[in-house]
């Protein structure tokens, strides 16, 4: 089935291209047919151009003319006039569609008409505002630079912060400087505060999950600043292609977003292939090194000359693919490395350098992590290889966008590991070229995040009776923090009364601030990192083997109290991996149903709400590297971990169990394997990373099953065995020895309080199951693996085939 | 309703960081605010934003010390803003100074951080005036700004220690939160904590008040002790203790603070205008003290005095780990004021400096090359500095001072090739480039090395 012929036959192109020549190359290798498993083909399509409108002034026009741009295309054209009116917009384009014109035009234009105007830039990272840096620069030297544009991070030397406070039209900064360094000193920007017309939130869709919800928490605090100097922002957003663009603008701004989604920019001639690496062995689904296997690709579309960008997703690939591809490229006397790598940790002016040379052509093959996912202008290159899925529909595409040559031929190639995401996204090729399915979903009124936000809020300006905060309970939180001893109503306010600065130890990417600390102890103590509290139980406990920069460190001591875990370098031929019980238990359904509305006979139910988990490492395995054995294993004390979130759970009820032709040991197998499923495609929907969700099984609470109505359970002995049901099978076979109970399957967001992704997995229950049948059924192992229901040796035997068979029932 | 009770225990945002008070606020008997005044010895102040407390005291230590012109001129000056005749005329009139110390609920700064004893100081009939404003809650901020504004627009020079960078962006801050009192202008502020710094820093190791209290400022002529001070470090919890219905009584304690640190601040201030305007007072100072002087008047661009005062320093005598820093300071000075052959003499004498023998060697090569004229020489220096630089490389393993080895490295070496160019072919040093680069052993060197 060699498809990339018939993309050379259809004709589309009348010269065979090298990209094509590449890809046939491929396809004459791929003799079951099972490599190339979707070639799509996306033929050039033509600018639709506008003109500027007739607001915007000369001088930007042709300073635009300058620079090669004399007119819009018909979306910028759109997205211009959108915030001209005054509205708020989330602007929904491709790569390399100049969405940066799309505000920088009427904001600018405001900035020419009113010198006072001042807006601010938010970007996920300090590279992307130093590369719009560069292109404001360039649009102000040609406007004999009119106006002040300055990026604000962590980077700007103290001696020039003043300045950009004060001549600062445009500041471009990041979620997290805004959140420590500006708005608890809102009083040195008067200046930009009281003229604050514009907010710029760029590369929207990366603010989800708890990154999002802190976000929304932010820009709370931002607008209350800026009401207090009179101003109400107008807020403009870009976003890749996601399912909710707007339903996550409206989230995160709490007000009305037009959704802007046409496109006029021209695209060229591209293919887009998946590639999954040949299976060697079949039983257990096992297949040759994606690693080396993008190296392959890669090296085919450098032997023809084309330049090509190849993104791993670690820093570790990055770093072995360029030493296959360097290798297999060597250096020509003389002449600069041709193949270099990029990525965090890279000095800016090596990094500028690397951008420069592949704009010019000097370079030929880059490989990056996803630090060159976004928006760094590094012009067009022939073809893009990525070693593994990025994740996300929305960041594969960002990556593919970088090939693109105008008037050539580009071809984007996905190499699939044979982690579930990758395998289900490659062997289901039209969720990935169809309408996205992917949500982003963030919780802004979590209590955790929105309390430490409270507490930034009333540091900035204390806290006037009858103010809103999201959705919370303010005089009730108030007081709450107050008995706490962090403020104190003082008149009608509530003033903060702590020494400490409360951003300083809140982070915009975790959920609290409760860190372990850890010291190599080798030579001279040195902190060579920190981890989050629950991660710690797990990686850090004693006798661990702790991986950190592709060292392995021996745990000798947890101080618990203090928060520090003491690691040693050694050098071993194993790894260690925590056994943890999770116990789950339901405190209170938000909503339930039955899994099927049409035919309500179907023995299960699915519900989400809060509920309470319970986990604790209760020992641990050592296992071998490459041949993975159990060489020992050790028992641990450690305590156990509390947390209050929500889940979404599905509940077997008896006579499905009892209708399955399987043994008790295979049925649950079973339950496990679609348990593991389940989060593989539910990581996928919602965009999120397979740490974000926990699961367990539960025995369904015994007074629910008799009257057919779910309670909360309030008071129950809370270690009752009947409350909590061991997560690990062993445990579960043992401990019940009743034939059929009647088991929830929980998938719960691993963040105290929850963070928004159980009620979206209740209302799209439906898709979850369906796509998790898809990836089983269509899964080539026979008996398992970790593509599907995990690996084989983990489940008794029939466990992919009881998985199936619930399947049957729930998609009934 | 169990179920939400558990859910607020559980947050560790609302965990508390440290004990909270047990007596809640509300408990307050009605009349303590009346003994919270007798405590601090204070009067209500009104005014139409509102009440909060005011103590007055007069002090007849430290007395009143008068501030030449010139003294005046180098604290308020800041590189290169020249004076205004207002300024000037408001900075020599001692009516318009303020001493300002605060005290605040935390040291980070920031919108949240609240000044809750604003201290003030001015010299009265001989001897400091003392008046603090303290805040009995929160909302008392407003009235107590408006009163501070009021004193500053009545002696608008700010003298502080350590306030241009603290308290008075802080006050800054506070004005602007209240969105109806504006910031008040300022003509002149004078911080002490540099100059202090450049003049004591090297003897003592740290400047703060209570050091230089105790080890400049003369004592028992100040009139109070530090025995029973409060710890600055306790100070905002005090504060934040007594708005939670706490003990008031600590509060008597920072009030007293504040008017210690206003009284060191005083006398402070003239303990550095002696300094700095008796250019004669060398005798009675310690050499230390001179050397820092001397950088201090450096900086504020007082060549002639720096130079003074530095060449004081060294023959009074400077303890030894000091002495080659004074004498390529010297140098450097010399070197700036034309002064070429002296400078060239001074260089000499710390060739052999292991820490600033390579910077002396560099200067020597571009003495005997710009100015002298003695080319041979010239090269002579450039390498031996080389040399030097090379061995100090090879015994370190500090990759930044590798880093910097390697582009003075290139430094001489571009200088060496230049000095051959120039030099006749004759000269006896005159010889290929690559033979000293790859044996690293010269004549110059050879000359030096047993020295």
């Amino acid at each position: 089935m060699p498809e990339s012929l018939a993309v050379r036959r259809a004709g589309i192109s009348t010269a065979v291209t090298p990209v094509h020549e590449a890809l046939d190359a491929f396809a004459s290798r791929d003799h079951t047919g099972e490599v190339l498993t979707a070639v799509r083909h996306f033929p050039a399509r033509e600018a639709q151009w506008a003109e500027f409108p007739a607001w915007v002034h000369p001088n930007l026009v042709s300073a635009y003319a300058a620079k090669g741009i004399r007119r819009p295309y018909t979306h910028q054209a759109a997205a211009a006039e959108a915030v001209h009116a005054g509205k708020n917009v989330v602007i929904v384009t491709p790569t390399a569609s100049g969405k940066t014109l799309c505000y920088n035009l009427p904001i600018l234009n405001a900035i020419l008409e009113n010198s006072d105007t001042r807006a601010l830039y938010l970007f996920p990272t300090k590279a992307l505002a130093q590369d719009q840096l560069a292109e404001l620069y360039d649009l102000n030297q040609r406007l004999e630079n009119c106006f002040g544009v300055f990026t604000y991070d962590g980077d700007t030397p103290a001696d020039a912060r003043k300045a950009i406070r004060e001549k600062g039209h445009v500041v471009l900064t990041n979620p997290d400087m805004l959140h420590t360094g500006i708005l608890p000193h809102h009083t040195r920007w008067t200046r930009l505060f009281e003229n604050l017309r514009y907010i710029v939130i760029d590369e929207l869709h990366t603010y989800r999950g708890v990154f999002g919800s802190h976000l929304c928490n932010v820009l709370r605090r931002l607008r209350r600043i800026a009401r207090f100097y009179g101003r109400d922002p107008q807020f403009i957003c870009c976003s890749a292609t996601i399912a909710n663009p707007g339903e996550l603008a409206r989230r995160l701004l709490e007000s009305d977003v037009e959704v802007l989604d046409a496109n006029g920019a021209p695209a060229a001639e591209k293919t887009f292939v998946f590639y999954n690496p040949p299976v060697v062995n079949r039983a257990l689904g096992i297949r040759r090194s994606y690693i080396n296997e993008s190296s392959r690709v890669a090296q085919e579309f450098l032997n023809r000359d084309l330049q090509t960008m190849v993104f791993a997703n670690s820093r570790l690939h990055t770093e072995v693919l360029l030493t296959y591809l360097q290798q297999a490229n060597p250096q020509p006397p003389g002449k600069p490395e041709s193949i270099r790598g990029y990525r965090g940790g890279y000095l800016p002016n090596e990094r500028r350098e690397i951008e420069r040379g592949l704009r010019d052509g000097k370079i030929r093959g880059v490989v990056s992590t996803s630090a060159l996912e976004l928006g760094i202008d590094v012009g067009s290159l022939d073809t893009v290889v990525m070693a593994g899925y990025a994740g996300t529909i929305a960041a594969t595409w960002q990556r593919a966008g970088r090939a693109g040559r105008r008037g050539g031929s580009s071809c984007a190639v996905l190499v699939a590991s044979s982690a579930p995401l990758d395998q289900f996204i490659v062997r289901h090729p039209d969720y990935f070229f169809g309408n996205t399915p992917e949500h982003a979903f963030i919780q802004p009124d979590n209590l955790e995040i929105l309390i430490n936000h409270l507490k930034c809020a009333a540091f900035e300006l204390p806290i006037a009776p009858g103010e809103r905060f999201g959705d919370a309970d303010l005089p009730d939180l108030c007081a709450r923090l107050a008995e706490a001893g962090f403020l104190h109503l003082a008149g009608e306010n509530y003033h903060w009364t702590q020494e400490a600065y409360p951003a300083d130890t809140i982070s915009l990417r975790s959920v609290t601030s409760d860190n372990f600390v850890i010291i190599d102890i080798t030579g001279a103590p040195n902190v060579i990192g920190e981890i989050d509290f629950p991660s710690a139980l797990v990686f850090l406990h004693e006798k661990a083997i702790y991986l950190h920069g592709g060292q392995q460190h021996h745990v000798e001591h947890l101080d618990f109290k203090e928060r520090k875990a003491y690691v040693k370098h050694v050098d071993v031929d194993y790894y260690t991996d925590a056994v943890r019980h999770t116990q789950v238990r339901a405190l209170e359904i938000a909503e339930q149903a039955r899994v099927s509305e049409s035919h309500r006979e179907v023995p299960a139910a699915r519900a989400h709400g809060d509920v309470l988990v319970r986990s604790q490492v209760v020992g641990f395995k050592k296992i071998k590297f490459f041949t993975n054995e159990n060489i020992g294993d050790g028992k641990l004390e450690l305590p156990e971990n509390e947390m209050h979130t929500t889940s979404y759970w599905i509940t077997l009820e008896r006579p499905l169990l009892q209708s399955l032709p399987f043994s008790v040991s295979e049925r649950q197998s079973g339950m496990f394997g679609l348990l593991h499923a389940l989060e593989s495609v539910a990581t996928f929907l919602l965009m999120c990373d397979r740490r974000d969700l926990g699961t367990a099984i539960g025995e369904r609470p015994p007074d629910a099953s008799v009257g057919q109505t779910f309670q909360s359970v309030p008071s129950l002995d809370p270690l009752s065995s009947r409350d909590f049901t061991p997560s690990r099978m062993e445990d579960v076979i043992s401990a019940n020895t009743k034939e059929f109970f009647e088991p929830n399957l929980y998938l719960f967001d691993a963040y105290p309080g929850g963070i928004g992704f159980s009620e979206p997995l209740f209302r799209t229950h439906h898709l979850l199951v369906q796509k998790t049948r898809e990836l089983i059924s269509s899964c080539g192992c026979e008996q398992g693996c970790p593509s599907c229901v995990g690996p084989a040796g983990d489940l008794a035997p029939r466990a992919k085939e009881a998985a199936l068979a619930i399947l049957d029932h729930l998609c009934a | 309703m169990a179920a939400i009770a558990d859910k607020f225990s559980r947050l560790s945002a609302l965990k508390p960081a440290r004990p909270v008070a047990a007596r809640p606020t509300a408990l307050r008997a009605p009349d303590e605010e009346d003994s919270l005044a007798r405590l601090l010895g204070a009067g209500v102040a009104k005014n139409h934003f509102g009440e909060h407390l005011s103590v007055r005291n007069w002090f007849s230590t430290p007395e009143y010390l008068e501030a030449s012109s010139a003294s005046l001129d180098l604290l308020s000056r800041s590189r290169d803003e020249s004076l205004s005749r207002r300024t000037r005329a408001a900075l020599t009139d001692p009516e318009k100074w303020l001493f300002l110390d605060t005290e605040t609920t935390g040291l980070s700064g920031g919108t949240g951080t609240y000044a809750f004893l604003v201290g003030l100081a001015w010299w009265d009939a001989g001897g400091l005036q003392v008046e603090q404003f303290f805040m009995r809650d929160f909302s008392e901020e407003h009235s107590l700004l408006h009163e501070l504004c009021g004193r500053l627009a009545e002696r608008p020079v700010l003298v502080t220690f350590n306030g241009k960078s603290f308290d008075w962006p802080l006050l800054e801050s506070r004005f602007t939160m209240t969105r109806s009192i504006a910031v008040p202008k300022l003509a002149a502020h004078l911080d002490l904590l540099h100059p202090a710094r450049a003049l004591w820093k090297l003897r003592l190791g740290s400047v703060r008040l209570v050091e230089l209290e105790r080890h400049v400022l003369d004592v028992p002529r100040l009139g109070w002790r530090r025995d029973d001070d409060v710890s600055s470090a306790l100070i905002p919890q005090f504060y934040f203790d007594y708005l939670r219905g706490g003990p008031m009584e600590p509060l008597a304690g920072v009030v007293r603070h504040n008017q210690m640190d206003l009284r060191g601040l005083a006398a402070l201030f003239g303990k550095i205008n002696t300094l700095l305007s008796e250019p004669g007072a060398a005798a009675e100072t310690q050499s230390l003290d001179l050397f820092g002087l001397s950088r201090f008047l450096q900086r504020r661009g007082e060549t002639d005095r720096a130079h003074l005062a530095c060449s004081q320093a060294l023959e009074i005598g400077l303890p030894a780990e000091f002495r080659p820093k004074a004498r390529r300071e010297l140098a450097l000075m010399a070197k700036r004021r034309g002064e070429h052959e002296r400078a060239a003499e001074i260089w000499q004498e710390i060739v052999a400096d292991p820490q600033d023998g390579i910077y002396a060697c560099e200067q020597l090569a571009i003495h005997f090359e710009r100015h002298a004229r003695n080319l041979s020489r010239a090269a002579e220096f450039a390498h031996l500095g080389l040399a030097k630089l090379r061995c100090q490389r090879s015994a370190s393993r500090d990759p930044f001072l590798a880093a910097r080895s390697t582009w003075l490295e290139q430094k001489f070496l571009h200088r060496i090739a230049r000095l051959q160019h120039q030099m006749p072919i004759s000269d006896g040093l005159a010889r290929p480039l690559a033979l000293s680069r790859s044996t690293g052993e010269t004549e110059a060197e050879s000359r030096y090395r047993h020295r």
